[in-house]
């Protein structure tokens, strides 16, 4: 059948762990998704709570899992953000806090977002992002894998210490400036990674000097020792010590006829 | 191209709580530091400004390692001032005595918190008076000479500990603010000592603040010194650091002037900057910066 149900057309798999040294209690990325079986499809969500930045763990949960409840997949998911803000707020409002604590939250908690969604039935993606977590697209045509496209960054390079970020205070009309939409279409056993900052950055690196991880990954990445070997081999070869999310979809739909790249 | 490959490698390590970064303050408090300050109001006394700077740098380091309910120990923090004839930590009330102290510490005990009003945003295009807590560490004084190279073998005796109880770490970074005289001996010669310190991951650091009584426009991480105005801010761009790679960058991002050659001297500026030249983490570039 072509219309087979999303739910049987993706695989979802989450890797995640916390910066070296840090305890879980402070993994401050989040992640979220969520199969239907309606026109919504599959919708998965990575953020990253930065660490300079107070409560931003809560903030990044918070991102998450709207986009995951949500119904749409453009820009206007960040004008509902509302409710997400209010919730920040109450969760906080009347702790005692001592006088730097209270004065850093003013300042709010911020994240990085991607929020991706899948439309299983047409092979369709629609990716929203503010910040530096970055889907890969990578399809399974030939022996080395190929990745179709890397937003909102295409380059290792690109990344900095410092990117625009969400904040759980009103963000202003700055907000809108700094939204990227990208769409794209999905052949069966193309994968798409979703990754926070240090993750992507080290992944886009290992392909710009031509040591590609993307089959492996595709192929080997599937028990918590071969994630921990991952992770090992990172921070041996360049992945900066940070939280580490890595959302793996594969696709697993019917074949599309008209293709659109 | 090994002592290039050294230059690469250095100052690369992670700031952490386990291997945190240190920042010692050397506070010139020699009576000429009673004087009016030439970059301010008029009346300001280069005292009553160096008091300013180092709060609120405390302030801003306190409310930059601050997470959630609490404070990291991203940095250890000393301050020692300089007058008469010696060189002594300068922290008063329960930290007295203390060279370093890790910033958990140092936030939780102020000599004390001010309450002050500072104008802010309503959210709906007004104006409101909001009641803020001031926290201050450090009050202005002034007396004697300006044994500013006692200060400098002090503070090399310090950072000689620190690198060996943290070979690992990121060199400390020492910041000296005055009005430029040493009245003790070649401040040059004291400077290239403390610098020549190194752990594992490069040498100590040190920067210069010079707050002048000479009025005129103020100068940032100068890359040479043909526009200091005197003899004094001269000494003192020599006897400065050269910015890290990182440094020239994040400053860059912040705004300052900086280039691959810009020292750590300041003359007549607020140093604010400073504290964010070492990195611990993803800052949003949408927080604006104290």
């Amino acid at each position: 059948m072509k219309h087979a149900t999303a739910a049987n057309e993706c695989d979802i798999k989450v890797f995640c762990c916390p910066k070296s040294g840090n305890s879980l209690e402070e993994y401050e990325d989040a992640w979220a998704h969520r199969q239907t079986r309606t026109p919504v499809g599959i919708r998965v969500a990575v953020a990253d709570g930065a660490t300079e930045s107070s409560f931003a763990k809560l903030w990044a949960v918070l991102l998450a899992e709207s986009y995951m409840r949500s119904e749409v997949a453009g820009a206007e998911f960040f004008a509902r953000l509302k409710p997400a803000r209010r919730l920040w707020r109450r969760r906080l409002a009347g702790r005692p806090l001592p006088w730097f604590a209270s004065e850093k939250a003013e300042q709010g908690a911020f994240a990085a977002f991607l929020g991706v969604q899948i439309d299983a039935h047409k092979n369709r993606w629609t990716a929203l992002a503010v910040g530096d977590c970055c889907l890969m697209q990578v399809d399974d045509v030939g022996k080395g894998m190929r990745v179709v496209e890397a937003f909102p960054l295409q380059k290792s390079s690109q990344f900095t210490m410092s990117p625009y970020l969400i904040g759980s205070r009103s963000d202003g009309e700055s907000l809108n400036e700094r939204i990227q939409i990208s769409k794209g279409s999905l052949r069966d056993g193309d994968m798409l990674l979703l990754a926070t900052d240090a993750v992507a950055a080290w992944l886009l690196r290992q392909h710009e000097e031509g040591r590609p991880l993307w089959k492996w990954l595709y192929r080997k990445l599937g028990t918590p020792e071969s994630f921990a070997a991952m992770v090992a081999y990172g921070r041996k070869n360049g992945l900066r010590n940070d939280d580490f999310t890595l959302v793996r979809v594969i696709h697993h739909g019917s074949p599309v006829e008209a293709k659109e790249r | 191209m090994m002592q290039k490959a050294r230059e690469t490698m250095a100052y690369q390590a992670e700031i952490s709580r386990k291997n945190p970064g240190c920042f010692l303050f050397l506070v010139d408090q020699s009576e000429s530091m009673e004087d009016p300050f030439g970059g301010g109001e008029a009346g300001r006394k280069k005292a009553e400004e160096l008091a300013t700077i180092l709060n609120k740098l405390i302030h801003n380091l306190s409310i930059r390692c601050a997470k959630s309910d609490s404070i990291y120990d991203y940095f250890h923090v000393g301050v020692l001032g300089y007058s008469e004839e010696s060189c002594k930590p300068a922290l008063g009330g329960e930290l007295s005595g203390r060279s370093l102290v890790p910033i958990s510490e140092l936030a939780n005990k102020p000599l004390r918190i001010e309450e002050r009003t500072k104008k802010s945003d309503d959210g709906a295009g007004g104006v409101v008076d909001q009641t803020v807590k001031f926290p201050v560490w450090f009050d202005p004084y002034w007396k004697g000479g300006t044994p500013m190279c006692a200060a400098l073998k002090e503070a090399t005796r310090i950072v000689e500990t620190w690198c060996e109880e943290h070979p690992t770490g990121f060199p400390p970074i020492v910041i000296n603010i005055t009005d430029g005289e040493a009245t003790d001996g070649d401040l040059i010669a004291e400077a290239r000592k403390l610098t020549a310190v190194s752990g594992d991951d490069g040498s100590v650091l040190l920067f210069n603040i010079h707050l002048s009584s000479t009025a005129g426009p103020s100068i940032e991480l100068p890359g040479n010194a043909n526009k200091l105005p005197d003899q004094h801010a001269k000494q003192l761009f020599e006897a400065s650091s050269t910015l890290t790679p990182f440094m020239v960058a994040r400053a860059t991002e912040l705004g300052m002037p900086a280039a691959e050659d810009s020292r750590g001297f300041i003359f007549n500026a607020q140093p604010l900057h400073v504290i964010h030249f070492l990195d611990i983490g993803t800052r949003p570039a949408n927080v604006r910066l104290r």
